[in-house]
């Protein structure tokens, strides 16, 4: 009788111990997931920075050094191999030149009536809106994983599997911004 | 878009001479109507001689059978007239580009389409179609209702059929300014408001939905559940500065608000339990209010354009 107790106590556990274990994988694999998308829209991003550059370069006078600054982080992003956290400084840092270079575009009303530029302008507007929305699906995605490893009964599961609890995206202030000067170039 | 101020000043330019010249018209409907009642009256009072007491089951019912036959009856080519020629005038107002038909309606295939409603209904019906582009953005709205029907048989054979609203009200259909593939769907929240936390496992269960999406923004959560196939194209089509109008236009309208984003397409349900656009036969024409209701449900619905920024092209989709 005992004997059959403790049976049915052990595979009621292994059960359970199977389900949360494959929920906590189906969390983190999602994690995983996302960050690919991301990864790819970013590379999208990469592709449109040599046209964009040829395309300003001949109108901008005073952002020379920021367009150099571009395609070197360009350079980088494409041919080495990064880690994830450099992927995401790498990406903070082209967000924020290539807002400085929408800014600046407000003063050359040549480039701002240019059509191949809008055209540039808006794919670019595309993948940086994106882009934002993939990191938002991150975000959220790393909650849920966060929340599975930090709450019971989970988490003794997650400690069994050494999982730990992940960082989300800081939302860069810049991003934010540079969808509202995206506004000004409503035609 | 125009103010209630300029529409005031359109009423008393434009609208008062029709208005007066359909005043005339309900007023012979109304007087019609209270001939065919004291008729009615009058039959079936000498009927209620011969059937003694049943009379007193029976005739109060037939009495507003015959009060809704002969109101509607009666006053039917008059609401076609009104809408021909009054709400024709509102809505041209409103925006010259317009067309309005009033008894075409939504068709049934794209209001299952835009998958904010699962049933699929027994009977439909619609009119007072509205069309047309607004800047950039195509727009076309109509009301419907539509209904399924239950059927029973109680123990003695006897079948009866219930009919069930699945929707009555405001419905549009706007081009959305981003290209999309997937399906996202944005109906108001009344699991999480009920039950909070356990509410949003119930929603999880949803399956017929497809995923749940979780967004961040605590008060459009709080207001609306967010089903999707892919959690990445819910986010690029709501925005974070989307989400925040869809709250304000929710709040503005004061209503039950469905949305969905199909095919690049923007649906919104807008639920409404009076019907929109008919005329008043009991009560003066003349009257500001009533015409004012109008004026301010159309632009209710044109409003989506502009509250949630359509016209704002500056993706891909131009």
């Amino acid at each position: 009788m005992l004997l059959i107790g403790f049976a049915v106590v052990a595979v009621v556990a292994i059960l359970m111990y199977l389900a949360l274990y494959n929920t906590l994988i189906a969390k983190k694999n999602q994690v995983t997931n996302v960050f690919g998308a991301i990864d790819a829209l970013l590379k999208k991003r990469y592709d449109l920075i040599p046209n964009l550059v040829s395309s300003v370069k001949t109108y901008m006078e005073y952002e020379k050094g920021t367009l150099i600054q571009i395609t070197e982080l360009r350079a980088r992003a494409v041919s080495e191999k990064l880690t994830d956290d450099e992927k995401v400084d790498l990406d903070n840092k082209m967000s924020r030149l290539l807002g400085s270079i929408k800014v600046a575009v407000e003063n050359y009303p040549d480039l701002k009536a240019n059509q191949n530029f809008l055209q540039l302008q808006a794919a670019l507007n595309e993948v940086e809106e994106q882009i934002s929305a993939a990191r938002r699906a991150y975000n959220a995605s790393v909650t849920d994983y966060n929340n599975a490893v930090e709450m019971f009964p989970t988490n003794i599961v997650a400690s069994i599997m050494n999982l730990t609890s992940k960082i989300v995206f800081e939302i860069p202030e810049e991003e934010r911004k540079t969808v509202n000067v995206g506004e000004m170039f409503k035609k | 878009m125009k103010t209630l101020e300029e529409f005031r000043q359109f009423f008393d330019t434009s609208l008062k001479a029709p208005l007066t010249g359909l005043e005339a018209e309900r007023k012979q409907v109304v007087y019609k109507i209270g001939i065919a009642l004291l008729i009615a009256f009058a039959v079936l009072s000498f009927l209620s001689i011969f059937m003694g007491p049943v009379a007193l089951f029976i005739l109060p019912f037939a009495g507003i059978g015959i009060f809704l036959l002969v109101r509607f009856g009666l006053s039917r080519d008059y609401a076609q007239e009104f809408k021909e020629k009054i709400i024709q005038l509102i809505v041209k107002f409103i925006d010259p580009n317009l067309d309005y038909e009033s008894i075409g309606f939504i068709p049934e295939h794209i209001f299952m389409n835009s998958e904010i409603f699962k049933v699929s209904p027994d009977r439909y019906r619609g009119d007072d179609f509205v069309s047309g582009l607004i800047g950039k953005t195509q727009i076309a709205f109509s009301e419907l209702h539509a209904e399924y029907k239950t059927e029973t048989t109680d123990s003695e054979g006897r079948r009866q059929t219930h009919w069930y609203t699945i929707f009555k009200g405001l419905f549009i259909i706007a081009d959305f300014n981003k290209n999309f593939q997937g399906k996202t769907v944005v109906l108001p929240d009344t699991a999480e408001r009920l039950f909070g936390n356990f509410g949003k496992m119930l929603q999880s269960w949803n399956v017929m939905r497809g995923q749940l999406i979780q967004l961040e923004d605590p008060e459009f959560e709080k207001l609306f559940a967010v089903y999707g196939n892919n959690q990445i194209e819910a986010r690029y089509i709501l925005s974070t500065s989307l989400m925040k109008r869809i709250v304000d236009f929710k709040k503005k309208s004061g209503r039950q608000i469905y949305l969905s984003f199909v095919g690049s397409k923007l649906f919104v349900a807008i639920s409404y339990s009076k019907s929109l656009f008919e005329p008043r036969i009991f009560r003066t024409l003349l009257d500001f209010k009533p015409i004012q209701e109008y004026f301010e449900d159309l632009e209710l619905a044109l409003g989506v354009v502009e509250d949630l920024n359509l016209n704002l092209r500056i993706w891909d989709k131009q």
